[in-house]
């Protein structure tokens, strides 16, 4: 449908612009036709504002034939022969409506002297609208192909998050099952714990993935569940401390840490024969918020691929949220492995509302 | 032959994983766990001592992951490997292992392994490991370090200590930190296993790191010799110069 029916304003808008080509056509009317002043103007603005309707037709056939598509030729003979068209069905209303005039009121309109001017001004106004129809088909499609972009872009974003946020290792989960699988025979209530545990922690993950910022005891609550599954596997030999004070307020992109606490437990405590201790550290000012995972490291660990795929990962994921305002590093020294990462920081109850 | 009670050894840095194998293996007369290991030098040593008929690898473990310990032990220990992972599989069959496990096995897919390793070892088919993995390791890139095997002790140099390294009869011998440690391996497999961005061989005896030349000189007509940092001199050949040369 005309998008110029559905809204008044700019119909009243596009009336009003035929008003001039009524004045146009009254005035050529009195200056060549003849007429009265008074029988030019009541003889010709009826008849343009009827001519408003005929000629919303011209953005069809604008779109019709568009410009990119259709040779000159074709182009120009449809918009004459629509032009023509037009105006000989205007021409017609004319006649009736010059007729009507001449029977019911005492003004005198002698149409043979201004059949062609009307003729002529109707080739003119239609060309005229053809021509901003292909100025609107082309602000149009300008705008779809603006639209289809952005389209495409949010949808590659979200894909984008999607394989981000889906962070938590296949490996961790045939480990985890194969310890129950271990546990099922020689401590069947160990087995059960070892289910609920890792059901704890799926749904939570599931949960929390599906969110666009958690806080950060939430994020660290959810570490704690990770820890204690590795726990099971690795024994005494994997160690955690968690201190957030304040900053557990702060809000996060759900399992941003998750891979970073993987890395700690397989490329890190995993390889340390007498295991170790994995610490983490929130801390924030009004304005920062910094988390440091600390785990010890065996230097001359074997490299396993995918060490680096991880934080790569986080480091991507935050620049596509943040930007520049957040980042992360990470460092090896004497025997310690430290990634820190700084995000700007925001409340949970500012964001919530 | 048949008869003969299988002894085995469990490697796996997790306990509860070891205690799956060591379960499923109670079903199964005539095998007996002779040892346990949780990281990759005990299985260097417990294998080296106890010279076990089959051993249970994990791969990622702890100081040697188990393709690391299989190319230590240089020796036809049928291997089958429990892991989580299975991009390793085309890695491990390349190394002969008689099976490939995935962790959360069953008991049928256990015996079914259990089987095969009993039929390789009554076929007596001799498993060329050492061989195997010289040829498996052009796929695998240049290593980070080199392993070395000591009795049953093992010795991890990173390349990056590497001096030089020097052809001593069947063996090669690695000079890093001021000492020498020797391996079982030809001068073609080390410069094979060496970046060749970061070490030449410039004579049929020597490969030499970059990174500790400090010059070369003419030593006589047609002859030179490379002086390292330290002021080790060692021979350079004319085809080695050659490679030198190209890579300055």
């Amino acid at each position: 449908m005309l998008p110029l029916l559905a809204r008044l304003d700019r119909l009243a808008l596009y009336l009003g612009l035929w008003l001039a080509a009524g004045a146009l056509l009254a005035s050529l009317l009195a200056g060549r036709g003849g007429l009265s002043p008074g029988a030019a103007a009541a003889f010709a603005f009826p008849l343009t504002t009827a001519y408003a309707f005929v000629c919303l037709s011209a953005l069809y056939v604008a779109r019709s034939t568009p410009l990119a598509a259709s040779g000159p030729v074709r182009v120009a003979a449809t918009a004459l022969g629509a032009s023509a068209l037009s105006s000989a069905a205007w021409l017609l209303l004319a006649r009736g409506w010059s007729l009507a005039l001449t029977q019911w009121t005492p003004l005198r309109i002698p149409f043979a002297d201004t059949a062609a001017i009307v003729f002529g001004v109707g080739i003119l106004l239609y060309l005229l609208s053809i021509a901003t129809g292909y100025v609107v088909a082309a602000f149009e499609q300008a705008r779809d192909a603006e639209r289809r972009e952005f389209h495409a872009q949010l949808l590659s974003r979200e894909a984008e998050l999607r394989s981000l946020r889906a962070q938590i290792d296949p490996h961790f989960l045939f480990n985890s099952l194969h310890s129950i699988s271990a546990l099922t025979v020689a401590d069947p209530a160990g087995a059960r714990r070892m289910t609920i545990l890792l059901g704890d922690f799926l749904r939570e993950s599931l949960a929390l993935g599906a969110l666009e910022r958690i806080p950060l005891w939430k994020e660290l609550a959810l570490v704690e569940k990770y820890l204690a599954i590795e726990r099971v596997r690795l024994g005494d030999r994997l160690q955690l401390a968690i201190s957030a004070g304040d900053a557990g307020g702060c809000l996060v992109p759900p399992l941003l840490l998750q891979p970073v606490v993987e890395n700690a437990v397989k490329h890190g405590v995993a390889h340390v024969l007498e295991g170790g201790l994995v610490r983490i550290e929130a801390a924030s000012t009004p304005t920062r918020l910094r988390v440091a995972v600390e785990n010890p490291a065996d230097p001359d660990r074997p490299r396993m691929p995918g060490t680096r795929l991880g934080l790569t990962n986080v480091r991507d994921r935050l620049r596509t949220l943040y930007g520049t305002e957040a980042g992360v590093r990470w460092t090896e020294t004497e025997g310690r492995w430290r990634v820190e990462i700084t995000l700007p920081a925001s409340a949970a109850g500012r964001q919530e509302s | 032959m048949s008869d003969r009670t299988l002894r085995v050894i469990i490697v796996d840095d997790e306990p509860l994983a070891r205690s799956v194998v060591r379960e499923y293996l109670r079903a199964h007369a005539g095998t007996e766990v002779v040892a346990e290991c949780g990281n990759g030098f005990e299985a260097v040593t417990a294998v080296t001592e106890l010279s076990p008929d089959l051993m249970f690898l994990d791969i990622q473990m702890p100081k040697l992951d188990g393709f690391e310990v299989l190319e230590l032990l240089g020796r036809a220990v049928p291997v089958i490997f429990t892991t989580a992972y299975d991009q390793y599989a085309l890695r491990a069959f390349e190394v002969h292992a008689v099976d490939y496990l995935l962790k959360p096995f069953d008991e049928q897919r256990f015996a079914e392994a259990l089987s095969r390793a009993r039929a390789r070892i009554q076929a007596r088919a001799p498993v060329p490991v050492q061989a195997l993995l010289a040829d498996a390791r052009p796929q695998a890139g240049p290593v980070a370090r080199v392993l070395i095997r000591d009795g049953g002790h093992v010795h991890v140099i990173p390349v990056e200590k590497i001096d030089y390294v020097e052809a001593q009869d069947d063996y090669v011998c690695y000079r890093a930190d001021g000492k020498n440690h020797l391996k079982e391996q030809t001068m073609a497999a080390a410069e094979a296993s060496l970046d060749p961005a970061r070490f030449v061989r410039i004579h049929r005896s020597y490969i030499l790191n970059l990174e500790r030349l400090a010059r070369v000189e003419l030593y006589a007509k047609d002859s030179r010799v490379a002086i390292l940092r330290d002021g080790t001199r060692l021979p350079v050949s004319r085809a080695g110069y050659a490679r030198l040369a190209r890579r300055l």
